[in-house]
């Protein structure tokens, strides 16, 4: 069975030649005669794959090659212009760390927020708020505003609160980069936990260490395209020998 | 087991659980509530002095140097800033609620209206408060409340739903529209002048009485003041005046949140 099946996928971003966004200056351009013209770029094209109950899947390639976009897509925060994504099971998106966090904020109720609105529910968040804190090795900060803590102590709450939401599959973007050595280690033992529990991880990351290691599937795009969807084997020997060519080529 | 199709046409979740949203409607209501209050040291008392400080100068000026023939000025001008702050302040408040969260619309999903939606709560929640605290007040003016009083509630939902669907409105063109905050300024002060706030609505000349009598927070305005002074409930006219409007008013919001909000991601 396939959690996620990804059909014929193509997403389209347009890029006005000149942003207008207020009503002062559409009224304006209306009045020059502006024209209307934007550069259209496809970010993805035809991406179709499907990825089975358990396994995870790596997302590599070079900058904007629309790994991303495709987690963003996933995440349901933007619709393709084509195609279709069937998911089985919930998603819990950690493409950027701390969404809704407020530096005014106390860590608890920065926990509570974050945690909510990643599909923990009240009642259950009640119970999970110390084990999070604890996990992200805050138990002193407690009760501090958040804009006193460090930013890698608060990607480290973050981290804790993502990891803790009861997800089928976990959309983790560069998250890992994050954190110090300690905190890695605790992350990765925690993802090992969770591939243990069938739980799938779709990993976009430049550490191919990390995707060969986790990965059972993995995707390699370039230009919005798949070059290499297939064992992470397979599409990191094909990446890699495309960076070297490529490398080659350019003097 | 929540399953979920996207497509260029549909974005459905099948199966997405309600209380899901009301959790995250709550604690992003919270969230505002509690930073709204905290960051001064007065925080509530702050929220209150408003309200009284223009009681104070409306009185003065249109009670003692223009001789209202008005009774009781000073509680029947406090009730109708009541209801109208509410107005005032949490459509302004909803208006920027997307670009000024923009990590709620592109890095998780959820519905956005919720975004909107959790803006006006907390506003409800603050102006419940407000009356809690100035019904006091209001004996203090010789007002006497009775039984009918617990219809407040009732006229404050109404209220809610009304500023929710304009604020679907407001919030969704914010993002397109950056300026749209100007605008908005600038309607609203035309709308303290054409509610019955500082005057009678028997001041204006009857042939354009029920032109004005359309506006759904005159409405609002009136009924409260009857449930206050006149012990009564609202007439059928209000409650057909205001749902009507809200209704059109919330299809019309919905349908433009809805197109507007497939570009959100991209345009923040």
């Amino acid at each position: 069975m396939s959690i996620i099946q990804v059909d014929d996928v193509w997403k389209r971003f347009r890029i006005p030649h000149q942003k207008r966004s207020t009503i002062l200056e559409h009224v304006a351009s209306l009045l020059a005669f502006e024209d209307k013209s934007y550069e259209e770029f496809w970010a993805l094209k035809n991406i179709k794959f499907s990825l089975a109950h358990g396994d995870s899947l790596g997302i590599i390639g070079p900058n904007g090659s629309g790994k991303s976009t495709l987690l963003k897509l996933m995440a349901r925060v933007m619709k393709p212009n084509k195609g279709t994504i069937k998911i089985t099971g919930s998603i819990a998106p950690i493409l950027e760390l701390g969404v809704g966090f407020h530096g005014d904020l106390s860590v608890k109720e920065n926990a509570e927020v974050y945690g909510i609105i990643l599909g923990i529910s009240r009642s259950q968040m009640k119970r999970l708020v110390d084990p999070i804190i604890q996990f992200a090795s805050l138990e002193k900060f407690r009760d501090t505003r958040l804009k006193h803590l460090s930013s890698g102590m608060q990607i480290r709450l973050a981290f804790s609160i993502a990891i803790q939401t009861a997800a089928d599959i976990f959309l983790v973007d560069e998250a890992l980069a994050v954190g110090d050595m300690e905190f890695q280690q605790k992350c990765l033992e925690k993802f090992r936990e969770l591939k243990k529990d069938k739980k799938s991880i779709v990993l976009v990351s430049h550490d191919l260490n990390l995707i060969e290691n986790y990965c059972e599937k993995c995707l390699y795009l370039l230009n919005g395209e798949t070059v290499v969807f297939g064992t992470t084997r397979d599409a990191i020997r094909h990446y890699l020998d495309d960076m070297k060519s490529g490398a080659q080529k350019t003097p | 087991m929540l399953f979920y199709l996207v497509s260029a046409s549909s974005d459905q979740a099948l199966n997405a659980t309600f209380s899901h949203y009301l959790d995250i409607v709550l604690v992003l209501a919270k969230k505002d509530f509690k930073l709204r209050y905290r960051n001064s040291v007065l925080g509530f008392i702050w929220a209150l002095l408003n309200p009284l400080g223009y009681m104070l100068i409306l009185t003065v000026i249109f009670s003692i140097l223009l001789h209202s023939s008005v009774p009781n000025y000073a509680a029947w001008i406090l009730i109708a800033l009541l209801i109208w702050r509410f107005f005032q302040v949490a459509t302004s408040q909803s208006l920027p609620s997307i670009i000024s969260n923009p990590s709620l619309v592109t890095k998780v999903y959820m519905p956005r209206t919720l975004i909107v939606l959790s803006s006006n709560f907390a506003n409800l929640i603050g102006s419940l408060l407000e009356f809690l605290v100035l019904i006091p007040l209001l004996f203090l003016f010789g007002v006497q409340p009775d039984i009918h009083l617990l219809f407040l509630p009732v006229i404050l939902l109404m209220e809610f739903a009304l500023i929710f669907s304009l604020s679907l409105f407001l919030a969704s063109l914010n993002v397109k529209y950056r300026d749209f905050d100007q605008i908005w300024e600038i309607v609203l002060q035309l709308g303290f002048f054409v509610s019955p706030i500082v005057y009678d609505e028997n001041l204006i000349p009857s042939n354009y009485r029920f032109l004005y009598s359309l506006n759904p927070i005159t409405r609002l305005i009136q009924a409260t003041r009857q449930l206050f002074f006149e012990h009564q409930l609202p007439t059928g006219f209000d409650f057909l005046v205001v749902l009507s409007i809200t209704a059109v008013l919330f299809l019309g919001g919905l349908a433009v949140f809805s197109l507007l909000q497939v570009r959100f991601a991209e345009e923040l």
